[in-house]
């Protein structure tokens, strides 16, 4: 997999990285996991393969020899021959270039290819942890990379495959707490009714959030571990829900958690754009 | 001890609220109990632990009678071994250190002294690769969080929040008080093992 155009921020991810979070290394992994998962799966890719997450499109590649590739996303489309959409599996010949494209509010996509790229793991996973340099390939992708990819039993019947994407916008599902008992009732009943208004200031970490007027905790938190869709509320008030390069622990109540399945809707949420929590019970995901 | 969901895919246990090496032991020994388990992956802090599990391997109702019986009856704490002596040789030009000193009624000199006149325990190592969460703060500094955390802080600032300290060891962002930096670098992924510290090590803050 030779890349030709690197987009802003492309980096090698997996389902991300266990096993290594008493050492504070976050899992990392993709930003919106069921657009990754869905890539790997119209790509004919095992569910622990790697893929590329890219930030600010467009993207583009050529493989040596005859691949299924798949583009997910959001608002993410394939040029090769001619304009496909994404969630699709595409058949690219040797040497063809493919290009991913999307639109504005396109905050990741993602670009897998059959064989998966096969880089060496570090600590057990080829996830790119930028912030600290970990993985196989620890930098953003650049145009002249060659990336070894596995070997693949692509044919003509593999392409054409669909995934429904991913609705985005709008509405996040959610589990109270784990700390509701540490804000006021009407915060909890403010947080599921309010509606918030995403930062620029996100990234891979977690996306920041305006509005909501929350009254913040009274006591501050002992260090406490954390997951990737807990929604911390510092003592300014303004939300924090915190993605794949969450930090492993930390010290501001959690008034709420995204379950898995509606992470990336948060991901790519786009600065400007509103975003609600519908509260769930966890057994309902 | 409380139990809690923490989303759909973990489960949190909180012991009594209170940083106390016996709590942080309980902590770690019901983490291990978890992971001894292969339930998953297990985050213990000072008085609480994140039971992470994968629901497409483990129904949410087993997840949750395996976390319920580790609060019933936790497994029997011990006393992680003793660890190093790790000096850090710190420059205190922070950029809270005079407001933390005021807030204190100490002057810099003093904030200092206290701060480099003791040596901490590193209780566990989490938020970011390499960060040790140490203490205890001499309780004449009055150091809460910041009530917004910086969006980034350099590899190497030294901090402190609520009777802890720590090294940030990459740049970051960053909810607690800077007092100093130092030029040791805390995380390195060419290194073996890559964390400088490790739980249970003791470290000295060296001014310079």
């Amino acid at each position: 997999m030779r890349i030709t155009a690197p987009g802003m921020r492309a980096t090698i991810q997996d389902r991300g990285r266990t096993g290594h979070v008493r050492e504070g290394i976050p899992p990392a992994g993709p930003a919106d996991p069921v657009a990754f998962a869905a890539a790997l799966e119209l790509a004919g890719c095992a569910a622990a393969d790697a893929a590329v997450e890219i930030v600010g499109l467009p993207f583009a590649f050529r493989c040596d020899d005859r691949r299924v590739v798949a583009a997910t996303g959001r608002d993410v489309r394939v040029r090769t021959r001619g304009a496909l959409p994404g969630w699709m599996s595409v058949l690219a010949r040797p040497g063809e270039e493919v290009v991913v494209e999307g639109s504005p509010r396109t905050r990741f996509a993602y670009v897998a290819v059959s064989g998966g790229i096969t880089l060496p793991p570090v600590l057990g996973s080829r996830a790119t942890y930028l912030p600290a340099a970990l993985g196989p390939l620890p930098r953003p992708l650049v145009a002249g990379d060659a990336l070894p990819l596995g070997a693949s039993g692509a044919g003509v019947a593999a392409a054409g495959r669909r995934i429904a994407p991913l609705r985005y916008g709008g509405t996040a599902r959610a589990v109270i707490g784990p700390h509701q008992e540490r804000f006021r009732g009407e915060t909890v009943a403010e947080f599921f009714s309010a509606t918030f208004t995403v930062l620029p200031e996100s990234d891979r970490m977690g996306v920041r959030l305006a509005g909501g007027a929350l009254t913040p905790a009274d006591a501050e938190l002992l260090t406490c571990g954390i997951v990737a869709g807990a929604v911390q509320v510092p003592r300014g008030g303004a939300p924090i829900v915190l993605l794949a390069d969450h930090q492993t622990t930390g010290g501001y109540p959690i008034i709420a958690t995204v379950v898995r399945a509606d992470l990336g809707i948060v991901a790519q949420a786009a600065p400007g754009e509103y975003l609600r929590f519908e509260r769930v019970t966890p057994d309902d995901c | 001890m409380t139990l809690r969901p923490f989303g759909d895919r973990a489960f949190l246990i909180e012991l009594e609220q209170r940083i106390d090496p016996s709590i942080i032991d309980v902590a770690r020994a019901i983490a291990d109990a978890w992971e001894e388990r292969g339930l998953g992956e297990a985050t213990p802090a000072y008085a609480s632990v994140v039971l992470a599990f994968d629901p497409a391997r483990i129904r949410w109702a087993d997840a949750a009678a395996a976390a319920t019986a580790l609060r019933s009856a936790p497994p029997p704490a011990t006393a992680p071994a003793r660890g190093r002596l790790i000096r850090i040789p710190t420059v205190y030009d922070g950029p809270d250190l005079a407001e933390t000193a005021l807030r204190s009624g100490l002057s810099i000199a003093e904030l200092v002294d206290l701060h480099s006149g003791q040596d901490y325990r590193a209780f566990f190592v989490g938020f970011m690769p390499g960060l040790a969460y140490c203490g205890l703060l001499d309780p004449r500094i009055d150091a809460p969080r910041l009530a917004a955390p910086r969006p980034r802080v350099r590899a190497g600032a030294v901090a402190i929040a609520n009777g802890q300290t720590t090294v940030y060891p990459a740049d970051s962002p960053a909810g607690w008080r800077l007092i100093g930096r130092t030029e040791l670098r805390m995380f390195d992924p060419g290194r073996e093992p890559a964390a400088l510290v490790r739980a249970g090590d003791r470290l000295r803050f060296v001014p310079r």
